[in-house]
Parts: C-alpha cells; structure tokens; sequence
C-alpha cells in the first residue's frame, strides 16, 4: 500500500505532500520523505555506474526504512516524485508505471495557467487524480 | 512485450500531436501575441518599455516553464547543457512550430546562437515601418510612434525569448536571452548561460 | 560488540600445551605466538602434574545411542568454546630433559611412568602427543637408542620425537622453528580430526534433535575456524543458523516460550555475529550486507509474547549496533561503496545500507521502542517486589538462565519459570539509562551522516537526538541540536517539520522562562504558512511534539498567547520555577528583525521613495509598507521611520488612539503625523505615504521602523526596498495573492529605500573673462571673476585646471623628466585683481601652482560683492586646451560642517602661431655661378641650399602675421648662434627699425640682407633670426605693459662651393621699342682648365637677334669668354629675353638663367627720369616686391 507521494522543488521544498494511511504518523513520512532527498542527491551526483541506465528519471529504490521502501524519481526539471509504500514485495515495474502516470498528472497540474511555478499544487483535480493512482497502484502491472 | 509498448507510446504521442494540432489555431497564437504586445505597449505601460519589455518576457517564461515541463517527460535527464539546448532546438521547436531550428552555433562557453531561417511568429507579420506607423498613430504622436515601429518586432521577440529562457530555466540553466532580427524573416535566438 | 564474551570476538586461536622444563616456557611460547597463524601455549611446569591439565574424560554423551539419550538442556553450551580456546590442546609437547634420558635407570623408569602417565589421559581424545628431548649441552649426543627407546615409550612417530638444542643462539632458533612447524601440523591435525568427528555425528544424527545439531555444527565450524579454514567455517555457521530458524516455529508450543525464544535469538545472534565477521573479514562487503538484511528480516517479526517484547526490541537494537561496529572496523566499507551499490537486480542495495550510520541510526529507533515497551512492562509490574531475581544467574547454555541455589558449598542451578524470568529481565532492564545510550547512538549516527555530507538525515538524527535531551530535560543541548534542523527546515521549506521543531524549542523557553526566545518563537510558529486546505491535514502525532497539531487554529492560539503576553494581560507561565514572567517596564523587550530573520515573516517592512534624486529643502514622498503573515489581525501602536539623518526621523500614530505615552515625543523632538489606522491583516499590506524632505545633501536612507506593540514591546524592523526585496521566506513556495508594496507597480519594481539628496544651487557667478585664441609664446590673461549673487561666500577656493582637448596630455611623461620647460601649456601664475597688495597673494592666497593646475582662495565675499583674478597661461606649442575653473564655497559662515556649494565653469582656448618666418637666398643679379651640387641634386632637397663661392648672395627674411590680430613688430635681426662659433660670413642690411611696424593679419614683413661668404671654408652658418613683437592693443599704456615676445627662427646652415664657371648676362636696365642694344653673355672660366662650353640662344618673339644661336666655344683657364648679341625689340612692355642655354661639356651640365633674370622692360620709347632720393625709393621697392 501506498502511505504517502511527494513532489519536492528545485529548492528541495515540498510541493505536494499526502499520506495515505489512518494512523497517525503523517510527521514520521514528512521526515523520510525529507530524508529521502538525500540519497537523490547522492544518486545525482555520483551516477552509478552500473546502473539500468544513466540518467533515467526513475531513480529505484532510495532506503528501506524499518516498515517503509522509498522510491524516487527525478525529472528533467529537477521536481522529484517520492513514493513511500509499505509493500515489501515491490516489482520495479509497477513504481515505474506509478510514477509515469503520476509524472503525467503533475504536468497536467502545473500546466494550468493559474498555477505559479515553483509554488505548491493546491489542484483539487490532481489531488484527485493522486489518490486514483494511488488507489490502483500494483494492480495495473501489465500497463 | 516492449516493443508493443513502445510502439503504443509512440501511437499516444502521435495522438496527442495530433489533438494539440487541431486544439491551438496558429492564427489565433498570431494574434494573441500581437494583441498582447500591443495591449503591454500601447496601454498598460505606454511610456516605460522595458517595464512592458519584461512583463511579456515573464509570460514568456512561464508558458515556456510549463510546455518544458510536459515536452520533456519520459526522456532521460539531460547531462549537460548541450543536451538541453539540443532539446530546444530538436523537440521542443517541433512541438511548437513543427519545424527544428535550423542552425546552431556555439563558442564552448556558454553562449549559443539558435536560427530559425522562417520563425513562424515573424512570417506574417508586416515589417514595414509605415505600415506599422499608422496603426500606432492613433494613440500617439508621430515622433513616438515610429520609434515605437521600430520596436515592434523586438517587442513580439520578447516573448519568444522569455520562452526559451523559462524552458531553460525549468531544465535547471540560467540564461540570458536576446533577439536578433536583423535577417528577417530569420530569426536567431542568443542564449547566454550564465555561469 | 563490547558485550559479546571475548571467545567469541576473536577467531580462535590453536592450542598447544608444554609440560615440563619450564625454564623454556617462556621461549616457546613468545615463539608460538608470534608465528602465522599464531598457537596460543598452555604451560605446565611439571610433567608429573600433567592430570591437573587434563581432567579424565567424562563418558561421552555420544556414546549412548541416540533414541535414548534426554533431550539437551540447551542448544550451546555456554562454555564450550572458551574451554577449548584456553584448556583443551590441541597438542601435548611433553620436554623432557636429556640428562632424565641419558641418566640412570630410576630417573629413566620415573620418566616412563610420566610418560604413561600422560599417554593414559590423552587416551581417547585425539590430542597428539609429542615428545621433545631437551639437550641443554650441546657437545653430548643422546644416543640412538636411547632416543629410540622414548619414541617407543611414548608411542610417537619419529618425526613426533624432537631434539630440542638450547646451547647456542642459532641452535635454539632452529630448534624452535621446528617445534612450531610441528606444533602447527598436528594442532591442523587435531582439529581436523575434531571436526570430522563431529561430522560424522551430525550425519548420523540428522533425524535426531534439532538443537544438537545445530550444536554440532557450530562445533564444527569453529574447528575449521581453528584450522583458518574460513569457507567451511561460513558454511557450517550458516548451517547452523538455518538450522536454528527452523525451530522457531515450535516455540510458542513450549513451556517455557519466552526463555527458549531468548535462548535462540541469543544463538542466533552469536551466529549472526560470527557469519558477519567472517564475511566482513573476507571483504564481502556487499554479502554481509545482505546477509544482515535477510537476518534482520526473520526475526524482525518473532516479537515473542507481549510481556517480553522489550526483549525482543533490545535484541534487536543490538543486532544493529554490532553490525555498524563491525561495519564501521572493517575500514574497506568507507572506501568503496560507490561502485558497491548495485545489489541484485531485483533487490538492490541502497547507499546507505553501507554506513554505519545507518545501522546506528536503526539501533537507536529499537532502543527507543525498547525503552518505551520496558516502560511499560515495568508499570504493568509495579507494586509486586520480588527479591529473588537477585539470585539468577546465567546457566550453563548460551541464552539461558537459572537460578543458583546455595545447598551447602555448592551452587544448584534451577530452571526459571517464564513469569520467574520475565521479573528478573524487568529488574535488569530497569537498571539501564536507555536514553544515554540512544543519544550516544544517535550521535555516532548524526556526526557519521555529517562527515558523508548528507544533511538531511543527520538532521533527522539530530531531530530525534534532540527530543531525548528534551525530554530528559538538558534543554541548552536540545536547542543546540533543534536551532540548527530549524535553519535546514526553513532553509527548504518543510514547514510542518519546522513546525514541530519550533513547537520543542517554544515549549523549552517557556520551561526555562526565556520570554524573548519564547516570543520568537511563537511569532515564527504563527506565521508559518499553515492552513486547514494546504493538504496537509491536521494530524494527531504518532510521538506527539509540544507544538501540537499544525493548523490555523493552533496558529492563532499561539498568536492570541503571544499578544496577551505583549500587551501584559498575561505572564508566561514557566514551569521551571513556578512565577510568572512578564513583559514589563522592568523588564521591555526589544526584537529585531534584519534580512534573514525568520520573523520576517511577522513583520516585513518596505520603504520606497518617490523620487529617485531630490533637491534640498524640498519634499518628496516615502511610501512605508509593512506586511505580516500572522494569522489574526493586530494593531500597532505607535511607528518610528528611522534615517540615516537623524532629523528626518519621525512617529505615526494610530489617528483613533489617545496618545500611549506621551514621553517618547518629549525626548525627541521629532515630527509626529497619524495614520487613519495602524491595524494590519493577514498578508495584506499597510500602505503609509507621508513627504519628507532634507536639507542637507547627500544620501538620506530609511534605516529601520520600530512598531511598538504594547507598553514595553517594540519590534525593530530592518527598511527594505521594494526593488531588491526578497521573497518572504516559505511564504514564497505558497499558493497565495502576490501583492506589490506600493499601489504604483513601478515603484514596486524599482523603488528604493534611499534617496540621493542634490547639493543646493549656486547663487555666485563665475565667469571666464577670455577672449580669442592664444598666441604661442605669450602670457595669455585669462581673468577670472567671482560675482556673489545672493550667497555669501565663505572659505571659497578656486581650482584650476588645464587639460588637453584631445586628452593626450600637456606634455608627455619622457619630456617632463628632460627638460622643465618641455610643457607645451603652462600655467603660470595666478595674480589677484588689481589693486591687491602683490606679495600677499603671493604668500597666502596663491595655495599652490603647478603647471596644470592650480588653487587659489577666494577671499570672503557679501552678496552682491565681486572678486576676481587673472590666469596667466602660456603656450609653447600649438594645442587647444580646455581650462576648467570650479569654484567651491561654503554659503553660510558658521563654521565647518555647512556643505559646500560649486560652481563649475570650462573655456576651450585655442594655443596659436603668431608669425610665421621665412627666408630666401638669392644669386646676384644676371650671374649664375654654375654649381655643380645645385645641378646634379634633386631639385626638392631644398634643405641643402649651396652658394658659391667668393660672391655675394642676397637673404630675403620675410616674417608674416598669422594671426587675427594686429601685430607690433619691435624689432628684427640676424643673431649669431648661442654658441661661439665664428660668423663664416658677413652679412648687411639695414639698420633696425626705429618704429614698431604695424602689422595687420596676413600682412608680411621683409628684409633683405647681402651675405658675403668670407672664409673659405665649406659651410656658411647664417644664424637666427630674432624677432621681437607684441600684441598691438591699441592704447600706448597697455601696449607698455605687454612684455614684448621674441620668436627665434633658425636660419638654415648654407653650403659653399666654388663653382667653374661663372656666367654674367649684361644688358642695359631697359631697352626702348626699335632700339637695337647689345645683350652680352660673359663666360668666366674660375678652373685651371681649359672648358668646352655649348651654348645655345633660343629665338624670342619679341626681339630680332643677330648674332650665332648655337655654337661651341672653348674658355681658356682662368680668362673669361664674351659673346655678344645685337638685339632689336619688337614690341614693348615686359619682354623675355631670348633664353640662352649653356652646357658645360666638362660636367655634361648645363643650366639656364631663370625666367625672372632674362626680362626686359621695353619702352616705347625714351623715357625721361627724374632721381630722387635713392634709399627711399629701394626700400619702397622692396616692400612693395
């Protein structure tokens, strides 16, 4: 299950941030979202050099915490997406498409006119759209 | 398995070509930067230029801000700024005016000159001076409206300039960008990046 | 790690014991461990009490079969490995001296029976046995047989049988040497033998208890560790370790559930820290990596029984602890982790798994849920005392506990009951300060992220690090640590981050009763841009922070608690000490807020001027802008605009209120205006515009506002200008209305906080008094003239400065150095207006003179008084020159801090030849000396002018004005040369002329003077020409006062030569129309030779000759040849004379008289002349020439 999406700016501030789960740990996911920049900015910076492939805006798996995996993804625009899920059992796969819709709908998000850039996603719409990503995450592998 | 995919994406982005081609009407761009430039000019900052200068730059910006955001999704990230500018000049002028840059030079220091042999913005624009001059007229004093002639086109590029600046910018290089007409109907862009 | 018994810590180490001849002890042993791999010695000094050593065998569990044997009590056992590191051989040396060897038959049969002895205890084990003669005397030999004799005794093979030689150095080394190497095979042996007996017990045993296996392999594993045979010891720990975690499944099933589940996570444990060292050791980073991770997995979950569950945290902390340890020791991890970090495709390794750091980290998130679930086992417990935990101990298997019960002398091991056990582990684990030691791996954690740069997650640590000092109540380490993640958090706008963490300093200064820190932070906390609708909802927190829950409500609580501090309606409430603390007269308090405070947010303050440049004492306009982002309205007392000129400072107040207080406008003089309303709302500017104007010129700056909010609150608020404004900090990533400060958008964008103020107009002329261009050589009079018009003039100074036009310099650098007088433009003096005691000028006033430059003071002047003086400049080269003259003054006489007014004024004066000097030499009239150099010579080089020899030659000086006004010419001569070479001539001319000569511009004066070379010598040297002149002014007075100038020209050297031949024309001064008269051509040979001459008379149109027009003739030296023409005029008027052309055969040369020469004037007819006076009528002549 999906416990929390992130986008996070050029400035490594938090555009867009939801959890979603019922207890009571939305700070805990603010800190390891927070920590997970981190290892963006170490993948970044020093490339793997037998990674998948160079410079491929998924970056995997960033940390496993205790409960949580994070994931991440980095955009051509520096926006990072950050996905934590409590799944153990994760295919690569399914986060990639994950973050390809998800990719898709903040481009749609920003790409509203009244939207400023650089400023947080306040869009209904795409909140929307978020949780109906979310919400299928791992059933729609073959995608 | 992957070829079936790729061969869909490339059936999505056909499509999705195809809907933004039949969604903006070229002419409708024309005249909206037109009016644009005139209305920033003409009325809201009649007497200061480069305040007008700077705000159609800025909407420039953001509307190159964003269409960057959306051109360069599920394409690796760009490892140096070569890459980026090859973008503009490949994808992104594509996706714009369905036609690439024509020639690019570079010192290999920062500096880049984009030209467009026919920039689409400037094709139907009247460059006649005395043509412009009587439009303007109405509003202003002889004197000033031909200096405002002489500023029209630069005015138009501003916009043009602000996109590719806010293009740019998004894909993480700060830059400066000017104009330079004075081939028309080529048009070169001159990106400065800053260090 | 530190905890882990150390058997277990270190590889183990083969054995070897020594019996007897203990003075060699010592040797062999220090030998032994200092081999590769090492053998640890167990020394016995007597061979007779080898049984000490040894204890008889106990009957071998083993040999029962194995249906019947009774379950083991436990899977290790706890002593095991450190009995067979310290007590149980590998090998038994028994050193026997040689003299027992070789002496008599009672020493002999006591050794055998020791030896007998010794074979009887080794029975049935496998321990080897070797026997070392010991020869202390090099020279005698032990005989064959009586060695062979103690090989059979013993039992041993011959190559167990050693000569040990200790009589020399290199004996005894050799000696060593070879018990080492035989030490090391058998112990190799030993072991060995060990585990494959052990081996085979497993594999006759598979069916049989799980627990005895994985015992059996354990023991085979460290036999292979004995043997330095690390693969198969990796292999039979892992054996044991999936072995161990197949039996976990049963547990719960068991009687005892908790302690059996302890005593296999403590096996599993040591198993675990064996394979990771082994690993670890072997540089398999990456696998120990993943090992731990599979060995974190299973037993992440095996919580066991509630009640023990602080067990199962500690153990788990403990697994994270000794893996960073041993992480952090194996110093290859830090090196080489970039490239490590692949992992399995499907698994991959992240970054930090390979830092300790990490692990640290993880260790102390287990200790804290250990601590929090011992805290509560231990409420759960409370009341029931129980003393017997004291008498628990550990029992004989790893993992297990027992109590000891005292029977007598000896100690009774009883098994616990879980409930027995579970008090006693209470009672262990409240002994322990768990904070301590979370804080301390946190630290390790905190300070290892930093070192890697990796900010965040040390920030983290630090986060969670802080929150223990607060809560254990060392707030000045805890506001260190939180102060710091603030400025990361503000730093990237993690607002409810920053949130929690202001929330724990906040709630630390009310403890502590710090009402300035406490106020800081609770604006900040206000101000933070939190709503309901940003997404992040309110959360009730997991570990629940003192800030609360980050909504708009708990924002304006907090404001609400700040304002009814300020306004001291209420105190702070500190639970430190129990008073109130409260914002009073005795105790004010003064904020500041600069350009990288976070309370910026609070309170934003921008200040724009209307105008960019002002004059002084007029007024322009200030707009002041203040914006807050705190979420409830509040008003502002009272405002103070403070500039950097003080005077301009002034007060607003709130236009509805009675005045606060009226002393703050007693002690200040200053302006106070009112505002309709000094009410600000949530980010909504509060636009204030009011004139302000300065007197006194230079830069007038907005400094800072100082909002006074309550009796004894003021915040201290940096001015901003709208043009270099930056974002609000946090508010900027906000989807909020952008609003300008000023209602005018380009002041929005260009507005400035300071203003530049002009200097006040002048009101004193100053004029340039000149006029037209300068003549070179002259002191030119430029009079300067200082007219007070309204100002007074008070300590005036006048400069004055030359400057080339085309800005290449009066002079150039390399001619400064030469000469003094290379300056082409000089400023020569300064001389004060007329009238003025000349001396004193000269003293005082004249400041200083340079060439260029100069400073004059300019006496105090009333209004309408005037003032003036006279530049005197001279030119020696033609140069325009600007000549700026800036007048500086102070308009008020009291003292010197009055500004200073200038007035600045420039003149282009143009630097002129007055007159141009030229000259002439002419031949004699109608005789042409043929010279040789003037013939053959390129008729341009005119610089070389030759004159012949021994004639007399005529110089024509001619001077002309070229300027445009007239001159006097006061005299003209011909100087010889400032050196004293002798004239090489004589010249003559007229005497000097008695009146200066009036010369008008253009108009030319001549000279004419005969030179007579008169040496005979090769050059004429004809000096220079001095002439003596003045600017005619008209008026005889000034013209008196003008100093006359002289202008130098030098006359060019001239060259003598003899010439050959000279040729005189003759003809009679002027012919009459029809009169026929002689022309005659004399040709004068000056040469020793005899000349060839061709000559050649062309025909004139205007005369009829008689007479040869060409011919040759033949001159004899020194003679002269006449021919002679008859010439008839034709017509009259000025005729030309037939040309005649003469070539000198000798020089092949030839020259012609010049057209000028061979005219006539032809009259009519007889003309009737009247002489008059001769001299008057030449000079008329010439003049008029």
């Amino acid at each position: 299950m999906i416990v929390c999406v992130a986008v996070v700016g050029h400035q490594n501030n938090p555009l867009y941030i939801q959890s979603f789960t019922d207890a009571d740990d939305a700070l805990k996911l603010h800190h390891i979202v927070h920590c997970s920049l981190d290892v963006v900015d170490e993948r970044v910076n020093n490339p793997k050099k037998s990674g998948p492939t160079l410079n491929e805006t998924f970056l995997g798996l960033l940390y496993p915490t205790e409960n949580y995996k994070v994931y991440g993804y980095l955009t051509n625009t520096k926006v990072k997406f950050i996905l934590v899920t409590t799944d153990l059992d994760v295919k690569d796969a399914d986060v990639r498409n994950f973050f390809r819709r998800f990719h898709a709908g903040y481009v749609d998000a920003i790409s509203n006119p009244f939207h400023e850039p650089g400023k947080k996603i306040t869009s209904k719409t795409f909140a929307e759209k978020v949780s109906t990503i979310v919400k299928s995450f791992g059933f729609s592998s073959t995608g | 398995m992957k070829q079936s995919q790729s061969s869909e994406k490339k059936r999505e982005r056909e499509r999705e070509r195809e809907r933004m081609g039949r969604e903006v009407s070229e002419s409708c761009v024309d005249s909206l930067l037109t009016e644009m430039v005139s209305m920033y000019c003409n009325r809201l900052y009649a007497n200061k230029p480069e305040l007008a200068a700077s705000r159609i730059d800025a909407i420039g910006y953001q509307v190159g801000h964003q269409l960057s955001e959306r051109y360069t999704m599920e394409r690796p990230r760009f490892t140096d700024h070569l890459d980026a500018i090859k973008f503009i000049c490949k994808d992104f002028w594509s996706e714009l005016f369905k036609k690439q840059i024509d020639n690019l030079k570079t010192n290999h220091r920062g500096t880049f000159v984009l030209q467009d042999n026919r920039f689409r913005w400037l094709s139907r624009m009247s460059l006649d001076p005395s043509a412009e001059n009587g439009d303007v007229s109405q509003e202003n004093s002889e004197a000033s409206a031909e200096n405002k002639a002489a500023q029209v086109p630069n005015m138009h590029l501003h916009f043009s300039c602000g996109v590719i600046k806010g293009a740019l910018h998004n894909l993480g290089i700060a830059c400066a960008v000017s104009a330079d007409t004075s081939h028309l109907p080529a048009c070169s862009f001159v990106v400065r990046i800053k260090p | 790690m530190e905890e882990y018994p150390e058997e277990m810590r270190s590889p183990p180490v083969s054995l070897v014991s020594v019996v007897g001849c203990s003075e060699l002890h010592s040797f062999i042993s220090t030998h032994l461990h200092s081999l590769d791999p090492p053998i640890n010695t167990l020394a016995l000094p007597d061979l007779s009490k080898v049984s000490l050593l040894l204890p008889p065998p106990k009957p071998n569990p083993a040999d029962f079969s194995a249906a019947a044997a009774p379950p083991p009590a436990g899977i290790l056992k706890r002593d095991w490995l450190l009995k067979h590191r310290t007590k149980v051989p590998a090998v038994v040396a028994a050193l026997i001296s040689s003299d027992r060897v070789s002496g008599d038959p009672a020493q002999w049969l006591e050794l055998c029976s020791e030896i007998d002895n010794l074979k009887g205890l080794i029975r049935g084990r496998s321990i080897k046995l070797v026997v070392v003669v010991v020869n202390s005397h090099s020279t005698e030999e032990i005989s064959e047989d009586q060695m062979v004799a103690v090989r059979k005794r013993a039992e041993v093979d011959a190559k167990y049988l050693l000569t040990f030689y200790t009589g020399e150095d290199s004996q005894l080394k050799q000696s060593l040497h070879r018990l080492g190497t035989v030490f090391a095979e058998l112990a190799g042996m030993y072991y060995r033998d060990e585990g494959r007996r052990i081996k085979l017990r497993i594999e006759r045993k598979s069916s049989g208890p799980t627990d005895l296996n994985i015992r059996y392999s354990f023991k085979v594993a460290v036999y292979a560790e004995f043997r330095r045979d690390w693969v198969e010891a990796l292999r039979f720990y892992e054996d044991a370790y999936h072995m161990l975690r197949e039996v976990i499944p049963g547990v719960s099933t068991r009687l005892s559930a908790i302690q059996r589940l302890v005593e296999i996570k403590t096996v599993a444990e040591q198993l675990h820290f064996k394979i990771s060292t082994l690993l670890l050791h072997g540089g398999k980073i990456m696998e120990a990596v993943i090992w731990f991770r599979q060995h974190n997995a299973s037993y992440r979950k095996l919580k066991g029984s509630p009640e023990a569950i602080f067990l199962h945290w500690e153990w788990m902390s403990r697994q994270f602890l000794v893996f960073a340890e041993l992480l952090e020791t194996s110093s290859a991890a830090i090196q080489s982790i970039s490239h490590l970090t692949a992992g399995t495709a499907d698994r991959p390794l992240t970054e930090w798994e390979f830092q300790p750091a990490h692990y640290y980290q993880l260790a102390a998130h287990y200790l804290k849920e250990k601590r929090s679930s011992l805290d509560f086992a231990v409420s759960m417990s409370e009341g029931d005392i129980d003393y017997s935990a004291e008498s628990v101990a550990p029992s004989s298997h790893m993992g297990q506990f027992a109590r000891l019960i005292e029977q007598g002398d000896a100690f009774v091991m009883q098994p616990l009951t879980d409930e027995e056990y579970m008090r006693y582990a209470i009672s262990e684990g409240k002994r322990f300060q768990d904070s301590f030691e979370i804080i301390a791996l946190l630290k390790k954690s905190c300070e290892s992220y930093t070192n890697l740069k990796v900010r965040r997650m040390a920030s983290f640590c630090g986060f969670q690090m802080a929150r223990e000092y607060y809560a254990a109540g060392d707030f000045n380490n805890a506001k260190l640590l939180f102060d710091d993640i603030a400025s990361l958090y503000r730093q990237e706008g993690w607002v409810t981050l920053l949130w929690e963490v202001l929330g724990y300093l906040r709630e630390g200064s009310r403890k502590h009763s710090k009402v300035k820190e406490f106020i800081e932070y609770s604006f900040e906390m206000a101000a933070l841009p939190i709503s309901a609708d940003t997404g992040i909802q309110s959360f009730r927190f997991e570990e629940s922070g003192p800030a609360g829950p980050a909504t708009l409500q708990q924002r304006e609580t907090i404001h609400k608690e700040v304002f009814g501090l300020v306004s001291e309606k209420l105190g702070l409430a500190s639970t430190e000490n129990g008073d109130d603390v409260k914002v009073s007269s005795t105790n004010p308090l003064h904020l500041e807020i600069d350009l990288v405070s976070p309370l910026r947010l609070v309170l934003l303050a921008s200040v724009a001027f209307h105008e960019q440049i002002i004059k002084p004492g007029s007024s322009t306009l200030v707009t002041l802008s203040l914006l807050s982002q705190l979420p409830l309205n509040f008003e502002i007392d009272q405002l103070e605009v403070q500039f950097n000129q003080s005077h301009c400072n002034f007060v607003i107040m709130d236009a509805q209120k009675p005045l606060v207080a009226s002393s703050t406008d007693g002690q200040s003089g200053h302006r106070r205006e009112t505002a309709p309303s000094l009410r600000l709302s949530t980010n909504k500017w509060l636009r204030l515009t009011y004139d302000i104007k300065s007197d006194q010129s230079g830069k007038l700056e907005c400094i800072s506002i100082i909002a006074k909010m309550g009796p004894h609150f003021t915040i201290c608020c940096r001015a901003e200008s709208p043009a270099s404004m930056d974002d609000l900090p946090l508010w900027k990533f906000e989807d909020r209305v952008v609003t300008y400060p000023t209602k005018d958008p380009a002041l929005a964008f260009f507005g400035q906080r300071a203003i530049q103020v002009e200097e006040p107009d002048p009101e004193v002329d100053l004029t340039l008094g000149a006029s037209g261009p300068a003549l070179i050589g002259e002191s030119f009079i430029v009079p300067v003239t200082v007219t007070s018009k309204g100002h007074e003039v008070n300590s005036g100074e006048l400069k004055i400065n030359l400057v080339d036009v085309r800005g290449g310099g009066l002079f150039s650098p390399r001619d400064a150095e030469l000469s003094a007088d290379s300056h082409h433009v000089e400023l020569l003096g300064i001389s004060g207006s007329e009238g003025e005691d000349e001396s004193q000028l000269d003293t005082d006033e004249i400041k200083k003179i340079q060439k260029s430059f100069g400073l004059v003071s300019v006496p105090n002047l009333k209004s309408g008084d005037s003032w003036s003086c006279k530049l005197e400049i001279k030119w020696y080269r033609p140069k325009p020159v600007m000549l700026y003259v800036s007048l500086g003054y102070s308009p008020d006489n009291n003292g010197s801090n009055t500004q200073k007014v200038n007035v600045h004024k420039s003149l282009q004066i143009e630097g002129k030849n007055a007159i141009s000097i030229s000259h002439r030499l002419m031949l004699p009239f109608r005789r042409y000396p043929l010279l040789l150099s003037r013939t053959k010579s390129v008729p341009d080089s005119d610089q070389s002018v030759s004159m012949p020899l021994n004639e007399t030659s005529v110089l024509i000086v001619s001077a002309t004005n070229c300027s445009e006004v007239p001159l006097q010419l006061l005299s003209l001569s011909i100087e010889r040369d400032n050196d004293d070479t002798e004239r090489s001539c004589s010249l003559h001319g007229g005497e000097d002329l008695l009146n200066p000569a009036l010369l008008v511009p253009g108009e030319k004066f001549k000279k004419v003077y005969t030179v007579t070379s008169e040496m005979n010598s090769s050059k004429l040297i004809l000096g220079n020409v001095c002439l003596r002149w003045r600017r005619n002014s008209g008026t005889r007075e000034q013209a008196g006062s003008a100093a006359p100038v002289m202008t130098n020209h030098k006359l060019p050297d001239v060259n003598l030569e003899s010439s050959p031949l000279v040729v005189s024309l003759e003809c009679p001064p002027y012919a009459i129309l029809g009169d026929p008269f002689t022309y005659f051509v004399k040709i004068q040979n000056q040469t020793e030779l005899l000349q060839e001459a061709k000559i050649f008379l062309a025909d004139a149109q205007s005369f009829v000759i008689s007479g040869s027009h060409s011919d040759t003739v033949y001159i004899l030296p020194k003679s002269e040849h006449i021919i002679s023409y008859k010439l008839v005029p034709l017509s009259s008027g000025e005729q030309q004379l037939p040309r005649f052309t003469l070539t000198a055969v000798r020089y092949s040369t030839g020259f012609q008289p010049s057209i000028a020469a061979s005219t006539i004037f032809v009259f009519p007819s007889q003309p009737h002349f009247k002489m008059v006076a001769v001299g008057d009528d030449r000079k008329e002549s010439v003049v008029a020439e």
